[in-house]
């Protein structure tokens, strides 16, 4: 009964909907597109990167973001934004209408390195407080309408993967979380891991992100069940 | 102190060559000779740090490492294996610890450990690859090259008994657990055994940081297990900056260690919060979450990331960190300490919450000294194995500091461990704090070829790593040892005979990580 | 004077007695045919007498014949035998038609030759007990029956094992019969005459109890009742699975006759006290034995303690009644009569067809612990099928045989209000609450033995083979069509056994307790008070009446203490049940018709395929059970070594443990180690000094004198 009262007297700690621009204390940020005075500079910025992100061609060097695994090395040279709309389609499917307002959500964990769960985590907890769009986290495939990967799909994990998602019903999506799932991030393609979850299962949507903000995955599943457009 | 236990060892062992370099005694041992000396050391209490397994093209090495646990100070036993035979006697029957180490060997070096109770279906599992794939080995340069072999793999039962089965759970159950398969023998109700299976999320980290740069190896290091991004990163820094012979600056030093006890604080709070879900007190496990989510965010408002990665850097730090910046952190984690003890005191008035985690996944003293358990999970069965103390480094050797520790090795214990470390946690950040130094966050280590040990106490225990570096600074063997690797060890343990309803109880204290067993 | 069931009757035990002396000179291999069709011939004429007794109402004949050394030996059918020996026959003839290919196992090894002589023995020996009147001819025919089946118990005679076991059920069955031999001379004492059909004079209390005690433990012993059952569950594995059958739905039957024979026809009961024993050795009975049932993962062992507690239901339904005719409440007296044969009736009907069930999956799969089984329903299609009726049957799921003897148990029970000492309707009540239980526990039992031996995956590789052949599948669905049958017209069964209560309870009082014709509106032949039928038909019962089958519901109305009405209809129910079912179906076919159907495999958790060892064990079900009822299974550890490796490497933790049957703990193992110490002091004052040998005499003959001169 104590619990009751002490659950009562925290109150409401959920935060309002997203602020456009995200402090540091809840999103890393992203790199963007961003253009340098020379040549060489873009080239050498480029060069910080360890995982290919960035691609200098001539004074700009883009970004393949779901490769950026948050090293933190372009920090100080690269632009980064800042917002929450991360996800991008792979294959722009959305559910119908009808699950626009509740989905289902089975997460697999795929050789995550337990960051990116443990913002999964943090997505249920009063901060974030998934439930209030209607999305929740399942324990059974069976009824799951979104399989959620994270982790770069490890050889030995790949097999349950794929079982998990046959034991899904249709129409079922999934959904990539993390630099990982979208690209193998720092582990992969490698001995042991394919190169994420597209390799295992067709990815519907991707997250990218080392890990991303619950903000932002909240924002893909929002995305995907059509509660809003993904970025 | 070493030279001391250097003319012991000299004195029974006078024909093997004994010397000491960079803190540790080093030898190179006949096959023979193995057993006895571990024998001693583990007689001195010593404990097995690691074995090392290198394969060069034509050479096979096998390196055992020991740390003292009365003094400072480290031994390095190395083995010469025949590259073709591959056959040495296990070490097991004398020293338990070395089980696990083994069986990894086993499956990625081939290496044929003779007398070993239990090989085979570890790393690699048995379904999927063939026995003795070697992963590691030179010649495997991508996962097409691994000798596949679809068998069938029957669970090792133990129980005998009529109408024993093993109830598995996973490799994916729950709601977001790790993956990872457990075997759970039971004749119904009481569970008598479990038995974990692990390595479904094997990256192969030792294998893909091979070739890369120290930098490039260091971002395996802290993704190993991220939320011990710190903790296993500096080991691996540590180890370079040895192998490099790099000495660093001390404010460099003293950042490192505030935002290790940053991670710390924040990694406990993540366990107590599961502590919280797997007894189903709600209301508890949301303030843990809350509070939790305040530690993410004092992390990433200080440093840019909420896991803390990209922090480290081989010589120092990534970034300097303005020292009001530091103050603010600091005080912010201080004022979340209120809500902490409150969400402590709640709990340990709370009856059915106590009724849940007291007396279940007991480890002894006893069972913990065998299996040489590290970290919190040790501390609450009285083992200090704190390597802050152990084997202390910079900042810690100048520092005062308690290392908490309890007596019963129950569920209760390891949770008011957990509290405690938070505790000292945020003192000793506040002692880092007091008089910071100003002298530069990050040296530049010219590379060079060598290879260095490297330690430190991550939020889980004691993590290794042994790094062998190219002149170029490319990596070519990095062998990390995390702790959870150590624990789970133990994890059976605490599951012999229990409630099956207890299950996620017993798991959710022994505050063991997947990912970073798993590499 | 009708005397042609009788004759009939006769003509059957000819025709088994001749098949038993023809089995053992034909060939080998024609022997089982030979059974099939003599045991078919003789148990059909059996019926069809007993039917025309029972409908025909040709009853009370006697034909006597007087022996000089044995004494008058009367014959003669009553309907009460009459439908004892229609149970018997109806469980008879599928069992014959399923030996007939059943006995192939045995080829080669056994004699089938003796086989069926013994069986077709038995089967006489059967048919003849329900004609018997008087106390000679009944106890020889009654020692015919206990060496017959324990010579069919012991068929598998190589196996030390069953020797054994038919021993002890023949020792047990012999000290039931001097009991109640004993009884029975005692009860006759009084009229001098050691026929049946010759009232008892008036008897002593102390003779009455002395009489009724004895009567209840020798026939207690065949019913398979506490504390003297330990032959049963050693009796029932080891048996051939037809015989099983038998000596379930049929042997175990002659005991609630013997009971029955005894307090209603030739000492009606006459002290409350009496009844009360009745029920409480019943209900231990039934909960005891369903218990042991359930934590059991032999099939057959299974069986055989959940016969222990269908008996042991029985035997309460007809405490109850014993104690409503101390109390001259006749109706209810009836109504308990009506549960407790009723129910002895299903349990032929739906043990029967389990024990073949059973025996199938031993003959084609060579085994019958659930812990090894498995799946089956994907190899024995059609045995699943007949399994599961007989499951549901008992169960007690209606509308199946179960539930309507089960209800009618509850009913009785609960006409507990109409008693008036306060100390019966307690004994009543905790009766009923352990039936409620043990109810419970029979469901748990058997989704135990079907979901783990037909659902599932095998736990053990098992031989690929197919459906049992077409004669052992027959004999299953006569059984499961019987089960069917008594469920759900009850209303047809019940007066039948109004029947042979009419001669104890008074004519038509089961019919009309149980079975009114509310619908009709208050027509001369009506029971039932105006004011009653006119409250139904304000609640619409008119309705039906253009329904079929007007009678179709079971209906009592509570006596002036206590006005309620309990009322159910399984026929009724049937019809409900298939239309549901068939509306579910329609909508679901509807709903879905342009759906497409995901089918995928079983969720494993991420593994491919769930391996044997993973599934649920038939001991893992029970567990529950076992450790909740732990003081009763009183369990020894045997066995509990952990082993190790270097100390630390738990190679393997064995355990063991032993739950002794109590009843064997109670008093066959006492009683066993007492003649073990008796025969010891035997074998010592047998010393051999001539002396003591003259003492020995000398003692005996005072001895033997006393008694004369007492008598
Ligand atoms: S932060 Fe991302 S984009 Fe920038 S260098 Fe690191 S991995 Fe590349
Ligand atoms: S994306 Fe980054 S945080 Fe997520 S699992 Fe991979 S390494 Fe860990």
């Amino acid at each position: 009964m104590s619990w009751f009262w002490r659950g009562l007297r925290a109150g409401v700690l959920t935060e309002g909907p997203a602020p456009e621009a995200l402090p540091e204390s809840l999103s890393p940020g992203l790199p963007r597109a961003t253009e340098f005075s020379t040549p060489a500079q873009a080239a050498e910025i480029a060069a910080r990167c360890p995982t290919g992100a960035l691609e200098a061609q001539d004074r700009v060097v883009g970004v393949q973001p779901d490769r950026c695994v948050d090293c933190m090395r372009c920090k100080s040279a690269q632009e980064w934004r800042h917002d929450v709309r991360w996800a991008h389609p792979d294959a722009v499917e959305r559910f119908g209408s009808r699950f626009k307002h509740s989905i289902h959500v089975r997460i697999i964990d795929a050789g995550d390195c337990g960051s990116c769960l443990n913002e999964l985590a943090q997505l249920t907890g009063p901060s974030y407080n998934l439930h209030r769009f209607g999305i929740f986290i399942t324990p059974t495939p069976r009824q799951a309408d979104v399989l959620l990967v994270v982790g770069p799909v490890t050889r030995q994990m790949a097999g349950p993967l794929k079982v998990a998602y046959e034991a899904m019903p249709s129409p079922k999506r999934v959904l990539a979380v993390g630099a990982c799932a979208a690209s193998g991030g720092i582990f992969g393609p490698s001995v042991m891991s394919a190169g994420g979850a597209a390799d295992a299962v067709p990815v519907d949507l991707t997250v990218p992100g080392c890990p991303p903000p619950p903000l932002a995955i909240i924002g893909a599943l929002r995305a995907l069940c059509g509660q809003e457009p993904p970025a | 102190m070493l030279s001391d236990v250097l003319n012991v060892l000299r004195s029974i062992w006078p024909s093997i060559e004994w010397r000491v370099d960079d803190g540790s005694i080093v030898a190179v041992l006949p096959r023979e000779d193995l057993r006895a000396v571990a024998k001693y050391f583990s007689a001195q209490r010593w404990r097995l740090g690691t074995i090392v397994a290198t394969e060069g093209r034509h050479e096979l090495e096998l390196r055992y490492c020991f740390y003292a646990t009365a003094h400072p100070g480290w031994a390095q036993l190395i083995i010469a294996l025949n590259p073709v035979d591959r056959t040495i006697a296990s070490l097991t029957p004398v020293t338990i610890a070395a089980d696990w180490f083994e069986r990894e060997i086993e499956d990625l070096f081939s290496v044929r450990f003779a007398q070993h109770p239990r090989l085979g279906d570890f790393v690699l599992h048995d379904d999927q690859w063939a026995e003795n794939a070697g992963l590691m080995r030179p010649f495997v340069q991508s996962g097409e090259d691994l000798p596949v072999q679809r068998r069938e793999w029957r669970p090792k039962r133990v129980l005998e008994e009529e109408g024993a089965f093993v109830m598995p759970v996973g490799p994916v159950y729950s709601g977001g657990a790790e993956s990872a398969l457990f075997l759970l023998e039971t004749v119904g109700e009481d569970v008598v055994r479990a038995t974990p299976r692990l390595f479904y999320k094997y990256r192969a980290i030792e294998k893909i940081a091979q070739g890369r740069t120290a930098a490039d190896a260091l971002l395996l290091a802290e993704r190993c297990a991220g939320t011990s991004a710190i903790g296993n990163g500096l080991a691996y820094c540590r180890a370079v900056e040895r192998a490099l012979g790099a000495t660093l600056t001390r404010r460099s030093e003293a950042l490192r260690g505030f935002f290790a006890e940053l991670e710390r604080l924040r990694h406990h709070m993540t366990s107590i919060r599961e502590i919280c879900e797997s007894t189903s007190l709600s209301v508890a496990a949301s303030q843990a979450l809350w509070l939790e989510e305040q530690f993410l965010r004092i992390s990433g408002e200080l440093c840019g990331h909420r896991y803390l990665f990209g922090v480290l850097a081989i010589g120092g730090l990534q970034r300097d960190f303005a020292d009001p910046a530091l103050e603010a952190c600091l005080r912010k984690a201080d004022a979340l300490r209120p809500k902490v003890d409150a969400l402590r005191g709640a709990l340990e008035r709370s009856s059915s919450f106590l009724d849940r985690i007291e007396r279940v996944g007991i480890v002894d003293r006893e069972a913990a000294q065998t299996f040489e358990l590290v970290g919190p999970f040790a501390r609450a069965a009285a083992i200090s194995a704190d390597m802050r103390a152990v084997q202390p480094y910079a900042p810690y050797s100048g520092l005062e500091f308690n290392v908490p520790i309890e007596e019963e090795g129950d569920g209760y214990a390891r949770l008011r461990v957990l509290f405690a470390e938070m505790e000292e946690s945020v003192r000793i950040m506040a002692a880092l704090c007091r008089d910071l130094p100003a002298d530069g966050t990050r040296i530049d280590a010219a590379m060079r070829a060598g290879r260095g040990l490297g330690w430190s106490e991550a939020p889980r225990g004691a993590s290794l790593a042994w790094v062998e570096l190219e002149a170029d600074g490319t990596v070519s063997r990095y062998r990390l040892t995390p702790p959870s690797f150590r624990n789970w060890h133990g994890f059976h343990v605490a599951t012999e005979s229990f409630a099956f309803q207890d299950f996620p109880i017993v798991l959710a204290t022994l505050d063991l990580s997947v990912a970073e067993n798993d590499r | 004077m009708n005397q042609l069931p009788l004759l009939l009757t006769g003509i059957a035990v000819a025709v088994a007695l001749a098949g038993a002396v023809v089995a053992l000179v034909l060939p080998e291999r024609r022997a089982p045919a030979l059974l099939l069709v003599a045991s078919c011939i003789a148990a059909t004429l059996a019926l069809v007498a007993g039917g025309a007794v029972l409908l025909g109402g040709a009853s009370g004949d006697r034909l006597l014949w007087s022996f000089p050394v044995l004494g008058p030996i009367a014959v003669g059918t009553t309907p009460l035998g009459a439908l004892f020996a229609c149970v018997a026959a109806f469980v008879y003839i599928p069992t014959s038609i399923y030996s007939l290919r059943y006995l192939d196992r045995y080829r080669h090894e056994y004699s089938l030759r003796a086989f069926s002589s013994w069986y077709c023995v038995l089967l006489a020996a059967i048919i003849a007990i329900f004609i018997c009147r008087d106390i000679v001819s009944f106890f020889i025919v009654w020692e015919v029956v206990a060496i017959a089946s324990a010579a069919l118990v012991a068929y598998e005679w190589r196996r030390e094992r069953n020797v054994r076991a038919a021993f002890i059920m023949l020792a047990m069955s012999e000290a039931g019969t001097i009991a109640a031999m004993a009884a029975m001379l005692l009860a006759r004492a009084g009229s001098g005459s050691l026929l049946f059909g010759v009232p008892a004079g008036g008897l002593s209390a102390v003779a009455a109890w002395t009489i009724f005690m004895l009567s209840f433990f020798g026939f207690g012993v065949k019913a398979g009742l506490l504390p003297v059952n330990s032959w049963l569950p050693r009796a029932h594995p080891v048996a051939p699975g037809n015989v099983s059958a038998l000596l379930s739905g049929v042997i175990l039957n002659l005991g609630v006759y013997g009971i029955v024979l005894v307090n209603v026809e030739l000492v009606p009961v006459r002290f409350a006290g009496e009844g009360i024993v009745v029920l409480a050795i019943g209900a231990a009975s039934a909960l005891i034995g369903i218990l042991y049932a359930t934590i059991e993962d032999d099939l057959k062992v299974m069986l055989a303690y959940s016969s222990v507690e269908n008996l042991g239901i029985a035997v309460t339904a007809l405490g109850v009644a014993f104690v409503f005719t101390a109390a001259h409440q006749s109706v209810f007296a009836a109504l308990g009569f009506a549960a407790g044969i009723y129910h002895v009736a299903n349990h032929s009907a739906y043990k029967g067809l389990l024990f073949l069930g059973a025996a199938t999956l031993d003959a084609r799969l060579g085994g019958r612990s659930m812990n090894r089984l498995g799946g089956l329903i994907r190899i024995l299609p059609a045995t699943t099928a007949f399994f599961f009726v007989g499951v549901l049957a008992i169960a007690a799921i209606p509308p199946l045989n179960g539930f309507v003897s089960e209800w009618l148990t509850f009913q009785a029970l609960l006409r507990a209000v109409e008693l008036s000492p306060l100390g019966l309707r307690i004994v009543f009540a905790l009766c009923g609450a352990i039936l409620a239980l043990t109810a419970a526990l029979a469901v748990t039992c058997f989704v135990k033995a079907f979901g783990m031996t037909f659902l599932g995956k095998a736990r053990t590789p098992l031989p690929r083979v197919g459906e049992a052949p077409s004669t052992m599948r027959l004999g299953m669905a006569l059984l499961a069509l019987e089960c069917i049958g008594l469920g759900v017209l009850p209303t047809y069964v019940l007066p039948v056994i109004g029947r042979a209560a009419a001669d104890f309870f008074g004519s038509g009082t089961i019919v009309t307790a149980l079975i009114p014709q509310f619908f009709r509106p208050a027509a001369p032949p009506n029971p039932l008070p105006p004011d009653f039928v006119a409250t139904f038909h304000a609640l619409g019962a008119q309705i039906g009446m253009g329904l079929p089958g007007r009678g179709w519901v079971a209906m009592l109305r509570g006596g002036s203490a206590n006005p309620v009405v309990f009322a159910m209809s399984t026929t009724y129910l049937t019809f409900i049940i298939i239309a549901l079912l068939g509306v579910t179906y329609g909508v679901v076919a509807l709903v879905t018709r342009r759906r497409a159907i995901d089918r995928s495999r079983v969720w494993a958790g991420g593994l491919r395929s769930l391996l044997p060892e993973m599934t649920y064990t038939a001991t893992g079900f029970s567990n529950p059970v076992r450790v909740i009822f732990n003081a009763i299974f009183n369990p020894t550890e045997v066995e509990n070594d952990r082993e190790t490796i270097y100390e630390h490497f738990r190679s393997a933790i064995r355990r063991r443990r032993e739950d002794v049957f109590s009843a064997d703990r109670v008093l066959a193992e006492p009683v066993a180690q007492a003649v073990r110490r008796f025969a010891s002091f035997l074998a010592r004052m047998h010393h051999g000094r001539l002396p003591a040998y003259v003492g020995y005499a000398l003692g005996t003959l005072v001895v033997a004198l006393a008694i004369v001169i007492w008598m």
